[in-house]
Formats: structure tokens, C-alpha cells, sequence
């Protein structure tokens, strides 16, 4: 078990008093590796908050430069940002954020051909991607690899959430079966800020091993409404990816 | 019987940005084809040409999945219905 340093102890303090978390989960997020695709908005909350709580290491996937137009929403990015990668601009405020984090910046498209390599050697990955096509890559991988996976996705006010616990519980496909067709999309900041942190706090409780997760129940968050609104799911017996019968699946990149 | 069916921020400008519908049916099909019938411009959202439901939508009746029977699944007086629909943004 990863010891902590009297540094740690007092930085966190707080969250090691919540019951059930202990210097022991602390020690567990230390030793974490997460693996979070995509550095836009929900990838601002998530790895903002997963760097925060302390975790060991954090490898962070995408292949956009930073533009004007993202800054009302990706708050990792900032204006003098503009025209770099995502990635670099990502990883340069986690370390000042929390220097004893490692993290890991890949400039790189997320395909059916890197994505095994991607997430090999990390304990969970974190979907915070815009596209379906490559959540699905993300969840087929996980499926393959045993490796736990947290859906985020937002649209305008409306946000969806999801903990995928493979061969436990539904998997991503065994909910949505479409394609989108992708393209800009409506968004305030608040939403993947929302839908970040819900993400953020069931990677966490996985890692130390505390409270409910997010499993077999889709989160549908109504920002509008101010409504939270939670759906039953469950494991689709034909569900291309993780049913007995796997079918080739043309959504994929 | 009477069915409520909770209509989407994504749809609800169809319908004079109603949240709320109560229909009569006693399947999520026959619910879904009156609301259609009411509000023509859910037809093309809500059901693919062959009348199915649409891929992009996913049907719950009082918070649990309808899928895989979605149209034939039995409801009955005082049901919910929720419609949702796929969302990808990031």
C-alpha cells in the first residue's frame, strides 16, 4: 500500500475523515491510474477534481488544439491557450494544481487500432469524449480488458451519466444503440461541469471501495427543469459488445 | 387507460414546450402512436420508417428500460413514460 507523506495527510485531511475513506483510500487513490479520453469539458471537471482528490497518475487522450469557442466551458483551457494542444494545455494546470500527480498528455486520435495500447496498465477509464462512435470504441475496450468505465455525456442544459462494471452490469451499448451524426453541439458550461463531477465522484468511490455506484442506472440530468431523473437498465443478453452474441458492430471507427 | 408520458427538453418545443401528455393505450406502442397522431412533427423522432422506435430514443415506462420489446411492452392506467434521447456531446 502506497504510504502517505505528512504533506498528504494535512492536504487531505478532509476527505480522509468521510467514514469509510480513511488514510487507506487515500492511499488507494494514490496509487490509482486513470485513464480519461478527451480534454474538453467534462475531461476539465473530471480530471480537475481526480487530480484534486489525489490520485496517483492520470493519462489524458485528445488530438484538438484549444479554440475561442471552448472557453465557455473547458475551464482547463484559458485564452492565452488558444492554438495549443488540449492535452498540453490540460496537463500544464493539473501539475500546478497538484505537483505529486503524474500526468500523461497524448495528442492523438482514439482509434479501433491504439485504443487496447492506450488504456493498457491503467485501473479505470473515464469517457468524457463528443463522440459516440469513440464511446463505443471505449466501451467495447473495456469490456475486453475487465476495466471499469464512467460515461459522461451533455447536450445544451441535459447531461447522462453511467458507471459500466464489465460482466457485472449493462454495458454502454446495452443502453444506446444509435449513431448520432456528430457535429456542434449546443452547451453551457455548467453541464459537463455537472456531469464532470458525477464522474469524478464515482471514480473515485471505486478506487477506495466506498458507497453505491452508478451501475445497471442511467443518470439523466435536466438542467432546465432541475430535475434529476434515474432510469433502470440492464444487461442486454444480445448486446453487441458484451452479450453472448457479438456482433460486428459498424458504429465503430 | 390513461398514461402519462414525459416529453424531453429536446422535443418539447414541438408541442408548445409541454413536459407532460396524457394519452390512452395499453401499450407503450399504442401510447406513443397517439402521441404522434397529436403531434405529427414526434413522428419522425420518436418512430423509424418501418415503426420502430427510433435509435436514437430509448423508451422507459415508470424509470425502467422498455427495451428489447419497447413497443409491445403492457402498460396500464397511471403508468409513466419517459422518452430520452441519446446525447453525445462531451
Amino acid at each position: 500500500m502506497a504510504m502517505l507523506t505528512r504533506d498528504e495527510r494535512e492536504k487531505y485531511d478532509r476527505q480522509m475523515m468521510i467514514k469509510g475513506f480513511g488514510e487507506e483510500g487515500q492511499a488507494k487513490l494514490k496509487k490509482a491510474r486513470v485513464f480519461i479520453a478527451g480534454a474538453g469539458g467534462l475531461g476539465s471537471a473530471v480530471a480537475t477534481y481526480l487530480t484534486v482528490a489525489g490520485v496517483g497518475m492520470i493519462r489524458v487522450v485528445d488530438h484538438d488544439k484549444v479554440e475561442l469557442s471552448n472557453l465557455n466551458r473547458q475551464v482547463l483551457h484559458w485564452q492565452r491557450d488558444i492554438g495549443k494542444g488540449k492535452v498540453t494545455s490540460a496537463a500544464e494546470k493539473l501539475k500546478r494544481l497538484n505537483p505529486r500527480v503524474k500526468v500523461e498528455a497524448i495528442e492523438e486520435v482514439i482509434t479501433k487500432a491504439n485504443v487496447s495500447q492506450l488504456v493498457a496498465g491503467f485501473d479505470l477509464i473515464v469517457d468524457a469524449m463528443d463522440n459516440l462512435p469513440t464511446r463505443y470504441l471505449l466501451n467495447k475496450v473495456a469490456i475486453e480488458r475487465n476495466m471499469p468505465l464512467f460515461h459522461g455525456a451533455v447536450h445544451g442544459f441535459e447531461g447522462r451519466a453511467m458507471t459500466i462494471i464489465p460482466s457485472e452490469t449493462a454495458c454502454l451499448r446495452c443502453v444506446y444503440r444509435g449513431a448520432i451524426v456528430e457535429g456542434k453541439f449546443p452547451v453551457i458550461g455548467v453541464t459537463p461541469g455537472v456531469i464532470g463531477c458525477i464522474q469524478a465522484t464515482e471514480a473515485i468511490k471505486y478506487i477506495v471501495g466506498i458507497g453505491q455506484l452508478l451501475t445497471n442506472r442511467l443518470l439523466v440530468y435536466d438542467g432546465l427543469n432541475m430535475k434529476f431523473t434515474e432510469f433502470k437498465v440492464k444487461k442486454d443478453p444480445n448486446c453487441q459488445h458484451c452479450g453472448d452474441v457479438k456482433d460486428k458492430d459498424s458504429s465503430e471507427r | 387507460m390513461s398514461v402519462k408520458i414525459n416529453i424531453p427538453p429536446f422535443f418539447s418545443h414541438f408541442i408548445s414546450d409541454q413536459t407532460v401528455v396524457e394519452v390512452n393505450g395499453s401499450t407503450v406502442g399504442q401510447c406513443l402512436e397517439q402521441l404522434v397522431t397529436q403531434f405529427p412533427q414526434l413522428r419522425k423522432r420518436l418512430l423509424e420508417k418501418d415503426g420502430t422506435v427510433n435509435r436514437l430514443v430509448a423508451i422507459y415506462v415508470n424509470g425502467e428500460s422498455t427495451y428489447p420489446e419497447e413497443l409491445a411492452t403492457p402498460v396500464k392506467d397511471g403508468d409513466e413514460l419517459h422518452i430520452e434521447v441519446i446525447i453525445s456531446g462531451g
